[in-house]
């Protein structure tokens, strides 16, 4: 399982929503809220590419947020 | 963790087993914009995650997708892009007013002069503002010689003034 915290000062929560439910396919996802962050944790169907998957999961999230932000 | 050669450990660290870097952005520098801006170039051959450990750093970290490449490079390549990024940006800033200065005027420029029909159905009657507190009254208007009436208003008192003036003096005299 890889743990993936994205700071709330940096993501947008329903980005990190919405780049959940895209690669939701590929694994299992718990979303947990804390003080700072928003916390997924994921657990791949194969766990070979369960760091691929949480890699391009941080990077959609971040390309969402900063179109959500305006930029770019 | 460990440090890169000829970079400060306290801006980037790697971490070699991971195949990550992590950098340390202050924020009082690069505005958040700039690291999304830098963030966009990489995407493509890396996976980035920012983080804000505090509320004057960004920290950002790089993990290159195909495993290879030296995280020496990438760590250089990503502060030199956030660099670039954020003076464009200021540039960008504080340009901004002659940009649309100079884009409303070719926009009016394109649209041509107004057509006669144009300027025959124009209302020129029409007072261009309103003006409250007369700042746009003439010369003539704000100073104009006031009326007989008020003249002599204000010359009974003057006169009146005068005299009581004048009896004063000649007391003294006496």
């Amino acid at each position: 399982m890889i743990e993936l915290r994205f700071h709330r000062d940096v993501y947008v929560g329903e980005c990190v929503d919405q780049a959940v439910k895209v690669y939701g396919k590929l694994g299992e996802f718990e979303l947990v809220e804390e003080d700072n962050h928003w916390l997924v944790k994921l657990t791949a169907r194969n766990p070979d590419k369960e760091r691929k998957i949480a890699g391009e999961l941080g990077n959609y999230a971040l390309g969402l947020s900063a179109k959500r932000r305006g930029q770019p | 963790m460990t440090a890169l050669d000829r970079v400060p450990e306290s801006l980037v660290s790697a971490d070699s087993a991971a195949g990550a870097v992590h950098l340390t952005v202050d924020a009082n520098i690069y505005p958040l914009d700039a690291v999304f801006a830098a963030a966009f170039t990489f995407m493509k051959r890396h996976w980035l995650f920012v983080d804000r450990p505090d509320a004057d750093h960004y920290k950002v970290t790089l993990a290159a997708k195909d495993g290879d490449d030296d995280l020496g490079s990438i760590a250089g390549d990503f502060a030199n892009e956030l660099l670039s990024c954020a003076y464009r940006q200021r540039l960008a800033k504080e340009s901004r007013a002659t940009v649309e200065a100079v884009t409303f005027q070719a926009m009016a420029g394109a649209m041509g002069p107004p057509s006669l029909e144009e300027l025959e159905d124009f209302d020129f009657s029409d007072d261009a503002f309103e003006d409250p507190l007369g700042i746009a009254q003439s010369w003539e208007e704000k100073y104009a010689k006031k009326d007989k009436t008020a003249d002599d208003d204000g010359g009974d008192a003057a006169t009146s003034d005068g005299d009581k003036t004048d009896d004063t003096d000649d007391g003294d005299a006496s």
